[in-house]
């Protein structure tokens, strides 16, 4: 586990099932009760994973955006993304190629942060100008 | 003048083009192994309800073969009865060293009056008409002809049975034989993605062989024994196989096979997916363009196995068939469809025969 910034990034380990996803989730569990915990769960080393890795991977991400924060994967391998699209679960996650990816994706801005300055109740022209053109 | 076949069933990899070598198909010989979606030989698997050496040797009878040898290598010997039909003028042998009985169902089949004999590959599916290659043949006057298509020389040939016995089998076989090409429909059943393909162009009409059981409805190909849920939707084509469930709210859609003795749970999708025999898909999945059996899944799209511990996703049905009947209670609501008009024949006992059975080939009726 490292941080970098806000972001945490854990590896998750090689098996994930019933067993290992519980002592897994105990160990993340201070992690998912900060606020905004911003979280990404490297997957590079797991070699086995079934439906209770499956359930864990979600209960983790519903606890972290109840607290209005994110968790997201990387380095999801081609076995473990089967086993995603097979449970229906792939489209829930965000999922990056490295680690590296998944922290800067946290720090990006949204597309489009820099679009609404304005508020929504002012007008793009004012009345003097409206009249000008018309 | 009489004709006979000799079909040998190898171990994944191809005996004819070990001792050949250099035919471009065998550039993938190995790969059936690699993958390990399933333990026994790809030909012995069914698809669409029927294993591919079943239909080529109904094919090499419909030809008019007199004699039909099937040589089974004795590695792949225990995967079990590939034949679901029962054929008289059929026999089978396993065999420890496949070209050696080659050989000896040569010199026999010659001395038996058989002038002119095809020798196969099981691993090779082939659509051609068998009597045209054989007059080819004839007139060449060669020992053997062997056939090849656009992708290269098939484990095809059709030999002199009295010429043979003075030349080796390796010797016999090689590729520098006459050539005979072949335009039709051709399947090398090398990988288990192969299968897949053979589904889907059977299914969709690009080859002749057809789905076994009956079409209830345009497309859609149902099995004896099989139910389907009325909540259940069929996008035809899709074929069902023999006692087949499938439950409420499943999907099965794209060219999708479900084989005999298997099970879709609730809310599953099978898209443009082979479910192999035995096996049982869980509750609300998604299997989309991939190979199962029992409970290793190859994905297509990713090029990977999987085999997945978790009775609750996917596992082999083959142990627990007996206690399986407790599922289906009266009030499931399940609408059977049995295909009433499909008698049941020898074919469903031979299924019962031991495992590891090859012997008893029945007359059929």
């Amino acid at each position: 586990m490292y941080t970098k910034g806000p972001v945490v990034v854990v590896e998750l380990p090689e098996q994930l099932r019933r067993a290992e996803a519980e002592k897994f989730l105990g160990e993340l569990q201070p992690l998912l009760e900060n606020d905004r915990p911003s979280l990404v769960l490297d997957c590079s080393k797991v070699q086995q994973m079934d439906s209770a890795g499956v359930d864990m991977l979600l209960h983790c991400l519903e606890e972290a955006m109840k607290r209005d924060g994110d968790l997201k994967l990387a380095a999801v391998s081609p076995a473990s993304a089967v086993l995603l699209e097979l449970m229906r679960v792939d489209r829930l996650f965000e999922v990056f190629e490295t680690a590296d990816q998944a922290v800067r994706s946290f720090n990006a801005l949204p597309v489009d942060a820099n679009r609404n300055t304005q508020p929504w109740y002012a007008p793009a022209l004012g009345l003097n100008e409206l009249k000008a053109a018309s | 003048m009489g004709l006979g076949a000799i079909v040998v069933i190898g171990a994944g990899e191809n005996i004819f083009s070990q001792r050949v070598g250099k035919d471009p198909a065998s550039a993938n010989a190995g790969l059936a192994r690699e993958v390990a979606l399933l333990d026994g030989p790809l030909t012995c698997v069914e698809v669409l309800g029927r294993t591919t050496v079943e239909r080529m040797v109904e094919r090499l009878l419909r030809t008019g073969v007199d004699r039909v040898c099937l040589i089974v290598d004795e590695a792949v010997a225990h995967y079990g009865n590939p034949f679901r039909a029962s054929f008289e003028r059929a026999e089978a042998e396993v065999a420890a060293a496949p070209e050696v009985a080659v050989s000896q169902r040569l010199a026999e089949y010659s001395q038996s009056g058989i002038d002119h004999c095809f020798v196969l590959s099981a691993d090779t599916y082939v659509e051609t008409d068998l009597l045209d290659l054989f007059y080819f043949h004839r007139e060449s006057r060669q020992v053997a002809t062997r056939a090849f298509d656009q992708d290269g020389l098939l484990d095809l040939w059709v030999v002199d049975c009295a010429k043979a016995q003075r030349v080796s089998v390796e010797r016999l076989l090689a590729p520098d034989a006459t050539s005979y090409f072949v335009r039709e429909y051709v399947n090398r059943l090398k990988h288990p993605r192969d299968l897949r393909r053979f589904a889907v162009d059977s299914l969709s009409g690009r080859c002749e062989a057809v789905a076994s059981g009956k079409e209830i409805k345009t497309g859609i190909w149902v099995d004896l024994g099989a139910e389907i849920h009325r909540r259940a939707r069929l996008v035809a084509p899709v074929y069902l196989g023999r006692r087949v469930k499938v439950r409420e709210g499943t999907l099965i859609t794209r060219c999708s096979a479900v084989e005999a003795g298997s099970r879709v749970d609730s809310g599953s999708v099978i898209d443009d997916t082979s479910v192999l025999e035995n096996t049982e898909v869980g509750i609300c999945l998604d299997v989309c363009h991939a190979v199962v059996s029992g409970n290793r899944l190859l994905s297509l799209g990713r090029n990977c196995v999987l085999e997945i511990h978790d009775a609750n996703l996917l596992r082999s049905t083959v142990l627990d068939r007996v206690s399986s009947s407790a599922l289906t209670g009266p009030n499931r609501k399940v609408e059977t469809l049995i295909a009433k008009d499909v008698k049941k024949s020898e074919s469903e006992k031979s299924i019962q025969l031991p495992h590891g059975s090859w012997v008893p080939i029945l007359s059929r009726e």
